[in-house]
């Protein structure tokens, strides 16, 4: 393991001011309530905009709709989106781990399929790997596909399915051979269901908030042709820690509460309260400064081919925490009671974050199981 | 050297297999003892170590600032009870800036040294005051004393026999001594432009950063070592998902502490640095506190005695928090360039740092 400094190049830096000039355009401060992180409000016609600009699927190659930019680059753009509070979540799936797991395992006819329409920002993905009885332990997945003639019947239960609703597509980690003993990673495969096909239920599981997000999707002898499993049959478990990696250590991890950072200081500006956060607002621009530099640092070794897997678990399990250690931080220092519907952008802001913060350390794998992935990596170094 | 912003890799592996020969627990055990290492300094001294990026023309062994840097991190990586930092990057550095020889031996400068006054009178300075908490004063061979004389920043080469010394120590039973400079006269003359009460606090500052940089990454690499011997209920402890948390947090804080230290040293390295170097202090500082927690705790009574190697480094760690700048004077001094960039800038702050402060 190994963090090696890097910075961004000319052409980088010239990136990152065009999406700065673009958001300042496209969502002046004040213009729109700023979304926390990747919980994102989804606006197909923003993810439209952002994709003319070729900022969707960046990193796909060219050939089929992408832009054959590189992780650093699609880190720029996430990075720039996120820290405005910016609607990306109709495309976010997709960009960041679907486009990758189609370009990398899928069949030809599937890149041509679904590459260029991620890249247009046309699509939205969700992903199924939870089930009722499976969570942390997502090798135990039980909902069963079973080959038909020129495809497969699946019946089964997916649960925290963000977006369902409102997806287009499902890319589901099912089981297509019965559980061997001793052997649970094997059998399991990823299939391409369509979210409106016959048989698939769609129902909301209310986040805690009232907000709809998650659902349960029930399947009942609903087909999927054969044309739609990713990869070979068997490996799904593989792929499924291959799409992992992607998912892990970026920006979203860290940047959840800049937004309300941000409106903080906006509101504290010339009041009293300005000297109140003053050092906070230090400490908090050092540990970004710190965790941007490894997180940017593990983007720049994608690029270099490496699969750095535990340093994206490292990075992950590090900035989720952080996101959680500001809205403490925040909530211990500005004695106010905020309300989700006061004037103040600022409280409500923060008010979002208390609320839906705890779900920071658990979405994409909890912070006790990137623990157990991070400290076995942790064991081969020298002493 | 690797390219323009990186370390020569020879730095690297002979500083390190240098320090694994001579730092070794035992030696490091009876360098708090004695109060002193000459062994370990003359071999280090040997490789001409102590005086990377001063100009050979001014005495020094060339090299870059970064190579400098990374000479500290392995210093505070195998805990090495030399006045590195001191006679290097910041006294040898005072030195070189004024004009001055650079001695043959250890060097050292005054962390607190506001309250020192000091006449001047032609080419000589007459010194007066007392400084507390001067590294290995008692072993130095000059004394790089800092000071502003009617706006001018000056640096006087004091003789340490000139002076009164009463040993002290740190937490890690390093010298900090308290050096009473009454009447002590020396040559004296003014600093190039860029070296300043300022800007040698910044230095002193990110020398630290390096040195606990080292320091975390021993700790957690011991610590990774130790769970994974140690076993209990039938199996190394570093089975259990509650050691695990400290083995993660541990080598969290150790990437981010290096992290910080390096991209502030490349920064400096170049140019003005002023942001970096302040949140690599405080970064490292706090970086300090989790992680010494959480390596100790994994570590059980074991890291709790003498005998076993963690306390050269969590005793380090906890007394150089405090040196150039704790936690409070950092994030103080973030907090003013934070709020002066208004919500407007408060990112491109995050992402452009001293590029951004002008």
């Amino acid at each position: 393991m190994r963090f090696t400094p890097t910075e961004l190049t000319e052409e980088e830096l010239s990136l990152q001011q065009q999406v700065r000039d673009f958001l300042q355009e496209e969502l002046p401060p004040g213009s729109h309530e700023p979304c926390l992180g990747m919980a994102a409000n989804k606006d197909k016609a923003f993810s439209l905009k952002m994709a003319e600009r070729g900022w969707v699927g960046m990193a796909l190659p060219k050939e089929w709709g992408g832009s054959d930019r590189t992780a650093v680059d699609r880190f720029i753009v996430v990075e720039e989106m996120l820290r405005w509070g910016a609607p990306v979540g109709h495309h976010w799936v997709a960009d960041r781990q679907t486009g990758n797991v189609i370009l990398k395992f899928g069949t030809e006819e599937q890149r041509e399929r679904f590459l260029p329409a991620i890249c247009r920002g046309e699509l939205g993905f969700s992903i199924g790997m939870s089930e009722p009885d499976s969570g942390s332990d997502l090798a135990s997945v039980s909902t069963k596909a079973e080959q038909t003639t020129d495809g497969w019947i699946i019946n089964g239960t997916k649960i925290w399915t963000s977006g369902a609703h409102e997806n287009d597509w499902f890319v589901c980690l099912l089981r297509t051979s019965p559980m061997e003993d001793g052997n649970k990673h094997a059998g399991l495969s990823q299939l391409l269901i369509d979210l409106k096909s016959p048989g698939l239920e769609i129902s909301p599981i209310p986040f805690l908030d009232g907000s709809h997000h998650f659902n349960e999707v029930t399947f009942n002898e609903v087909f999927v042709p054969d044309i739609n499993v990713v990869g070979d049959l068997g490996m799904g478990w593989h792929q499924n820690t291959t799409e992992m990696a992607y998912e892990r250590g970026g920006p979203d991890r860290w940047l959840s509460p800049f937004s309300t950072v941000e409106q903080l200081l906006r509101e504290a500006k010339g009041t009293e309260l300005e000297e109140t956060v003053s050092d906070l607002f230090g400490e908090l621009v050092a540990r970004w400064w710190g965790i941007r530099n490894l997180s940017l640092s593990v983007a720049r070794l994608i690029d270099t081919g490496e699969a750095p897997s535990i340093e994206s678990s490292l990075v992950k399990e590090m900035g989720t925490r952080y996101e959680q250690e500001v809205v403490e931080k925040l909530v211990h220092l500005i004695d106010i009671e905020y309300s989700p519907d006061s004037d103040s952008l600022f409280e409500r802001l923060l008010a979002q974050c208390v609320v839906t913060f705890p779900g920071n350390t658990i979405r994409g794998g909890t912070i006790e199981i990137l623990r157990s992935v991070a400290s076995k990596g942790l064991k081969g170094l020298p002493a | 050297m690797t390219e323009a912003t990186g370390v020569d890799e020879l730095v690297t592996e002979t500083a390190d297999r240098l320090f694994t020969q001579i730092c070794d627990h035992e030696s490091v055990q009876n360098a708090e003892a004695a109060g002193a290492a000459p062994e370990i300094w003359s071999a280090f001294a040997e490789t001409g170590f102590p005086w990377i990026s001063i100009d050979e023309d001014r005495g020094g062994s060339g090299g870059t600032l970064l190579d400098a840097l990374e000479v500290l991190r392995l210093v505070g990586y195998h805990a090495a009870p030399i006045p590195a930092a001191e006679t290097g990057v910041l006294g040898g550095w005072l030195l070189a800036s004024s004009g001055h020889e650079i001695p043959a031996g250890p060097v050292t400068v005054l962390p607190n040294g506001n309250n020192i006054t000091a006449s001047v009178s032609g080419d000589q300075m007459t010194l007066a005051g007392t400084c507390t908490r001067v590294p290995w004063a008692r072993i130095a061979e000059r004394i790089a004393v800092l000071v502003e004389v009617d706006g001018q920043s000056m640096v006087a080469s004091v003789n340490p026999k000139d002076c009164v010394i009463q040993p002290m120590t740190n937490m890690a039973g390093e010298p900090r001594d308290t050096v009473c400079f009454d009447g002590a006269i020396a040559p004296a003359s003014p600093c190039v432009a860029g070296v300043n009460p300022e800007s040698f606090r910044f230095r002193g500052a990110l020398s630290r950063a390096a040195l606990m940089a080292g320091a975390i990454e021993k700790m957690s690499q011991l610590t990774v070592t130790y769970t994974n011997d140690r076993i209990q209920f039938g199996r190394p402890v570093a089975r259990f998902q509650a050691v695990q948390q400290h083995l993660v947090w541990g080598a969290q804080e150790a990437a981010l502490a290096r992290m910080a230290a390096e991209t502030a040293g490349r920064e400096a390295n170049r140019g003005p640095a002023f942001f970096e170097i302040a949140a690599a202090k405080l970064i490292t500082n706090q970086a300090a506190a989790r992680a010494t927690k959480a390596c100790h705790q994994a570590h059980g009574a074991m890291g709790m005695t003498q005998e076993y190697p963690l306390h050269h480094y969590s005793r380090r760690l906890w007394s150089w928090r405090k040196e150039y700048g704790g936690d409070a004077e950092w994030s103080k001094w973030l907090g003013n360039a934070a709020v002066s960039q208004g919500a407007e800038g408060l990112y491109a702050l995050v992402t452009g740092g001293s590029s951004v402060l002008s």
